[in-house]
C-alpha cells in the first residue's frame, strides 16, 4: 500500500490549485433524446409499474426503467448499474430524488427487455438488487439519512430501518394500488437530514435521555463555553464538582427537564454523549406533504411517541407501519393524500381505525404553535 | 484601519479570549466593527487561505479558530 | 471468511429489498481479492471494520462516530466533513473515516464512463461506500483518511473537472428537478438556474460567510418534485399566469376511458370507470372548472394552479405560456422551533437566462441575513424573529395579499414614525392648552 501522490504538492499547496469549477455540466450527461427534445416534452404516461414512456412535440418518445435502490452503495453496485447502463440505455442513467435510478432507451423492446433483466438480478441471499417500480401510486423509495452507519447523534439506524420497512411494503413498491402517492421517510435524529417534516409516512429518530457527562475528562477534551452556546434550550450551564478522587475540576451541568436531546452538544464536545440502548427509539409521524396538489403543503404529525429500537428487523415498527398504510389504502378515496385523508375523516376516527393508542404525548406542549392544535371548537366525533 | 492592521487585530483578538479557541463569524465582526461585515468575512477566509487561522465544522455549523488552537486540535488532526 | 461475525445484519440479507449487508459483504471481499489491482490507499479491510462497527451498533443501540473536525481541503470551509470511531483499536480500518461531499450535477443525469471514473477513483483513495445522493443532492463518499483528501481534491479538480459540494455554515449545494430534460411540467429550466447559480455562488459554497446553512432548491412546478418548499431556506416554484391550454378532443377521450387518468398511475386497482366530474371538477380546490355539454372549461382569474387537472389529464391539459417562477423563502427542518416551511416572498418573476431577477432578490436577502442573522440561526428563524414585512422591505418588495393566507388576527400594529403625519415628536405645552394637568 504504498503511498501514491496524484501530483498535489503539500509543501505548495496553492501551485496548480483548481477550485471553484463546481458541479459538471448537466447537459454532457443527457441521453441524446432528451438532450434534442429538451423543453419540448408534451406528456407521459407510466405503462406498467417502473416503466414510463414520455413523448415530445417531434413525435419522439423516450422509456424509461425505474428501479430501487439502497441509498448506501458500494462502487461495485454503482459499476453494474453502469454495466446496464450500458447494455441498454447508451451508457446513460439518473437517479431520482428518492434514491432510485433510472435508465432511458428510446425503444419500447429494449426496455421492456431491461425490465427483466434488472428484476432477475438479485444479490446472493436473494434480495433483488434492482427492483423495478415506485411509480404512480405506489410507495416510493425512502428518503432517509445516515444513522448508525456514519453519524454522530442518530438515535436509530437509517439503512436498516428502510431495509425492514421496504421489505415489508415491498409490494407495494412493485404495485400502484394506492389511492395516491405515498412519501416515506426516515430521518435519524431531530435534526431530520431527510424530509420527514413533510412526509406521507416519517420514522424520526428519537433519544430520551439527556446526555451524560465525563466530568472526569470534560475540562480537557472540551471547551465548556462552545459546549454550552450550542444548547438550542439553554439546559447547560458551567459549573465544578467533585470528583470521587477529591479533586475539584471544571465542568457543565445539564438543566435535565430543559433538554430536548438533539445531540447539538455532543457535537461540540465529547464528553457529553447521548445515545442510550433504553432511551433512544423512534417516533412515527404522518400526514405531511410537499405537494401544493389540491391542498397545500402540510406538516407530519406524531401519531406514535415512541417505539423501542428492536435491531436487526425493528418488527414493531414494521407492523405499525404497515397498519397505518394498509387502513388508509383501504378508507381513502382516488387522489386523496394520507394527510388529507386523516384531515377529512377527523384524527380522532385516524387513531381508532389505525388502532393506535392516543397518549398525552401527542398533544404538542411545545411554544407556541402548540395553542393552534388544540380544539377550540365542539365539532367532534364520539 | 488597513488590512494589516485588520489581520493583526484578528489575531491579537483571538489570542485574548483564553477560554476558547473556534469562533462563528459573527464574533469576527464584533472584533472588527468598524468594517463591513462582508468584508471581514472575506478577510478571514483569506487568512485561512493564508493558512493564519482554520475551519472547524461539524458538518451542519462552522466556526474558526487561530490555526492549531484548541484542546481537541491533537485528536482531530488525523493521523 | 468475514474479519467480524455479523449475525444481526446477516438477517438484513433476507427480504425483497436491495440489502445493502449483502452488497456491503460483497464490497469487503472485492477490496481483499482486489480484481483490478487497484493501489489502495486506506486499509483493505476497511468495509470490514465498517462492517464490525455497525454489527456492535445493532447489538448495543447506540453509534459509534464521534463529531466533525477541522479536516478539509485547504481553503475550503466545506465538503468534508471530519468523522472518528470511538472504537478505534478494534475497528482500525475506520478509526478516521472521513465524508466527502461532491457537487452533483443538475437533474442527477450521469454518463456511466464518468461514474466509473469517479468509481476508481474511490476504491483508490477511500472506502469504496457512498450515498447516492445525500439529502441535499450531493454524492457522497464514505471513509477515507486525512491524508488522502488533498488527493482526492487534487484528482477530482485536475483530471475529472469536478468540485465538492457545500457543508457546514456555507451554501449548501444547491439541488433542482429534472425540469426541462424529460417533464412537460417544467414551468422554467430549474437545471440552468440550478447550475448557473450554483456557479455564480461558488465563493459562498465554499467558504462559509453566512450565520448557518443556506439552501437553494429549484422546482419546475407547484408539484415538488425536489421539495423546495419544505427543505431550503430559498425556494424557486415554477408557475404560470395564463390559461392552462385545453385540447378538448383528448378530454373526451379521457372522459371516454380511451385514455388512463394520471398517466396511468392508478392502474394498480379497478378504481371503476373515469368520472371527471368526481376526480376532476370536484377536487378542484378552487372550483374554477366546469365539463357540460362535452366542453371544459377553466376560470384562469381563479385558478391557483395546484396541478391536479393537469396531473390528471397531462394529454389534455398543458401549463399556460406566460411562464416563470414564485419564490418563497426560509423552510428548515425542526430544531429548535419547530419545522419551517417557505413564505410567499415574490410571487411572479421571470426565470429566464441569466437569472438576474433572481440574483437580486438572493443578494438582497443574504445581506440583510448576513447583518442580522444570529449564529447558527436559519433564515426561516431570522424571518420570524424579525418579522416578514422586514424581508419584504429589504427586497424592494410592496406588500400584497397574496404574500398571505389571511391578514393578521391581532391589531398590535407597529407603525413606522415615517407612517404617522407629523411624527411622534409632540410638545407638551401645546397639549395642556387645551387639558389641564
Amino acid at each position: 500500500m504504498a503511498f501514491v501522490s496524484s501530483g498535489y504538492n503539500p509543501d505548495k499547496p496553492m501551485e496548480n490549485r483548481i477550485s471553484d469549477i463546481g458541479p459538471r455540466f448537466y447537459k454532457d450527461f443527457l441521453p441524446p433524446v432528451l438532450e434534442k427534445n429538451y423543453g419540448k416534452w408534451v406528456s407521459h404516461e407510466i405503462l406498467e409499474p417502473g416503466l414510463l414512456v414520455h413523448e415530445a412535440e417531434s413525435g419522439d418518445k423516450v422509456y424509461t426503467v425505474r428501479v430501487g435502490s439502497a441509498r448506501l452503495v458500494s462502487t461495485e453496485y454503482i459499476r453494474e448499474l453502469c454495466a446496464v447502463a450500458k447494455q441498454y440505455a447508451d451508457g446513460y442513467l439518473r437517479w431520482t430524488t428518492r434514491n432510485n435510478v433510472e435508465f432511458m432507451t428510446p425503444s419500447l423492446e429494449t426496455a421492456k427487455k431491461m425490465k427483466a433483466d434488472l428484476n432477475s438480478r438479485k444479490f446472493d441471499k436473494g434480495s433483488f438488487k434492482f427492483p423495478v417500480g415506485g411509480t404512480g401510486a405506489s410507495i416510493s423509495n425512502i428518503v432517509h439519512t445516515q444513522g448508525w452507519i456514519h453519524c454522530h447523534t442518530p438515535a436509530t439506524d437509517a439503512s436498516g430501518t428502510v431495509k425492514v420497512i421496504m421489505d415489508e411494503l415491498f409490494d407495494d413498491f412493485t404495485n400502484m394500488r394506492m389511492p395516491a402517492i405515498v412519501r416515506v421517510a426516515v430521518a435519524c435524529c431531530l435534526n431530520m437530514c431527510g424530509a420527514c417534516h413533510c412526509s406521507d409516512v416519517a420514522v424520526v429518530g428519537f433519544h430520551r435521555k439527556p446526555p451524560l457527562i465525563d466530568h472526569e475528562y470534560l475540562d480537557n477534551m472540551c471547551e465548556i463555553p462552545l459546549a454550552i452556546a450550542s444548547c438550542p434550550t439553554g439546559a447547560l450551564k458551567p459549573g465544578k464538582t467533585d470528583l470521587p478522587n477529591g479533586k475539584k475540576v471544571n465542568t457543565i451541568l445539564v438543566n435535565n427537564e430543559r433538554c430536548m436531546y438533539c445531540g447539538n452538544c455532543y457535537t461540540m464536545c465529547p464528553s457529553l454523549p447521548l445515545s442510550d440502548k433504553e432511551g433512544d427509539g423512534v417516533i412515527i409521524m404522518v400526514g405531511g406533504k410537499v405537494s401544493n396538489r389540491i391542498s397545500m403543503p402540510k406538516f407530519s404529525k406524531v401519531a406514535v411517541a415512541f417505539i423501542p429500537n428492536e435491531p436487526p428487523r425493528w418488527p414493531t415498527l414494521a407492523k405499525v407501519v404497515k397498519k397505518i398504510i394498509e387502513v388508509y389504502a383501504a378508507e381513502a378515496n382516488k387522489y386523496e393524500r394520507l394527510g388529507d385523508w386523516a384531515e377529512r375523516i377527523g384524527w380522532e376516527s385516524f387513531f381508532e381505525k389505525c388502532e393506535l393508542d392516543f397518549t398525552h404525548h401527542l398533544i404538542d406542549d411545545f411554544r407556541d404553535p402548540a395553542y393552534f392544535t388544540w380544539r377550540q371548537s365542539t365539532n367532534f366525533k364520539f | 484601519m488597513d488590512e494589516t492592521e485588520a489581520r493583526q487585530h484578528i489575531v491579537d483578538s483571538l489570542k485574548a479570549k483564553t477560554n476558547k479557541s473556534k469562533f462563528y463569524l459573527k464574533d469576527f465582526y464584533t472584533f472588527l466593527p468598524d468594517m463591513k461585515k462582508m468584508e471581514v468575512g472575506k478577510l478571514v477566509n483569506k487568512m485561512v487561505a493564508e493558512g493564519t487561522l482554520e475551519y472547524w465544522s461539524s458538518g451542519s455549523t462552522t466556526m474558526i479558530g487561530l490555526k492549531g488552537a484548541g484542546k481537541q486540535h491533537a485528536t482531530e488532526e488525523g493521523e | 471468511m468475514a474479519k467480524h461475525p455479523t449475525p444481526l445484519l446477516d438477517q438484513l440479507e433476507s427480504g425483497p429489498w436491495p440489502s445493502f449487508v449483502s452488497d456491503m459483504k460483497h464490497a469487503a471481499e472485492l477490496r481483499h481479492t482486489n480484481p483490478k489491482g487497484i493501489n489502495q490507499q486506506i486499509p483493505e479491510d476497511v468495509i470490514d471494520d465498517l462492517l464490525g462497527l455497525l454489527e456492535m451498533s445493532f447489538e448495543d443501540g447506540t453509534t459509534h462516530w464521534k463529531h466533525g473536525g477541522i479536516v478539509g481541503v485547504f481553503g475550503y470551509g466545506g465538503g468534508v466533513i471530519g468523522r472518528y470511531c470511538d472504537q478505534p483499536e478494534r475497528f482500525p480500518g475506520v478509526a478516521h473515516f472521513h465524508t466527502v461531499r461532491l457537487a452533483q450535477p443538475s437533474g442527477l443525469f450521469y454518463k456511466a464512463d464518468y461514474l466509473e471514473e469517479l468509481c476508481d477513483l474511490w476504491d483508490m483513495r477511500g472506502s469504496g461506500m457512498t450515498n447516492m445522493h445525500g439529502s441535499t443532492g450531493d454524492i457522497i463518499w464514505l471513509g477515507t483518511t486525512t491524508p488522502q483528501l488533498e488527493e482526492i481534491f487534487f484528482e477530482l479538480t485536475h483530471k475529472h473537472n469536478q468540485d465538492l459540494g457545500g457543508s457546514g455554515s456555507n451554501l449548501r449545494t444547491p439541488a433542482c428537478c429534472m425540469g426541462m430534460s424529460r417533464c412537460e411540467f417544467a414551468c422554467y429550466d430549474t437545471q440552468l438556474m440550478c447550475h448557473t447559480l450554483t456557479n455564480e455562488y461558488q465563493d459562498m459554497l465554499h467558504r462559509p460567510q453566512f450565520p448557518y446553512k443556506f439552501k437553494f432548491k429549484f422546482d419546475g412546478c407547484p408539484n415538488g418534485c425536489v421539495a423546495s418548499i419544505a427543505r431550503s431556506d430559498f425556494s424557486v416554484i415554477g408557475t404560470w399566469k395564463d390559461d392552462i391550454k385545453i385540447d378538448q378532443a383528448a378530454v373526451k377521450a379521457y372522459v371516454g376511458g380511451e385514455i388512463a387518468p394520471n398517466a396511468g398511475a392508478h392502474a394498480g386497482r379497478d378504481w371503476g370507470k373515469f368520472d371527471i366530474q368526481k376526480e376532476v371538477i370536484g377536487l378542484c380546490p378552487t372550483q374554477c372548472m366546469s365539463y357540460e355539454g362535452g366542453k371544459l372549461e377553466i376560470d384562469t382569474k381563479n385558478c391557483y394552479r395546484c396541478m391536479h387537472c393537469i396531473n390528471v389529464m397531462p394529454k389534455a391539459l398543458r401549463i399556460g405560456d406566460e411562464r416563470g417562477a414564485s419564490i418563497l423563502i426560509g423552510a428548515k427542518a425542526p430544531i429548535l422551533d419547530g419545522a419551517q416551511m417557505s413564505s410567499l416572498l415574490v410571487p411572479f418573476i421571470p426565470a429566464d437566462d441569466p437569472f438576474d431577477e433572481i440574483k437580486e432578490v438572493i443578494e438582497s436577502i443574504w445581506d440583510w441575513w448576513m447583518d442580522e442573522g444570529k449564529n447558527r440561526e436559519r433564515l426561516g428563524e431570522t424571518l420570524k424573529r424579525l418579522g416578514f414585512q422586514k424581508a419584504l422591505e429589504v427586497c424592494g418588495i410592496k406588500a400584497q395579499a397574496q404574500h398571505v393566507k389571511e391578514p393578521r388576527t391581532n391589531p398590535y400594529i407597529f407603525w413606522k414614525e415615517d407612517e404617522v403625519p407629523g411624527g411622534w415628536t409632540r410638545d407638551i405645552n401645546e397639549y395642556r392648552k387645551l387639558h389641564q394637568r
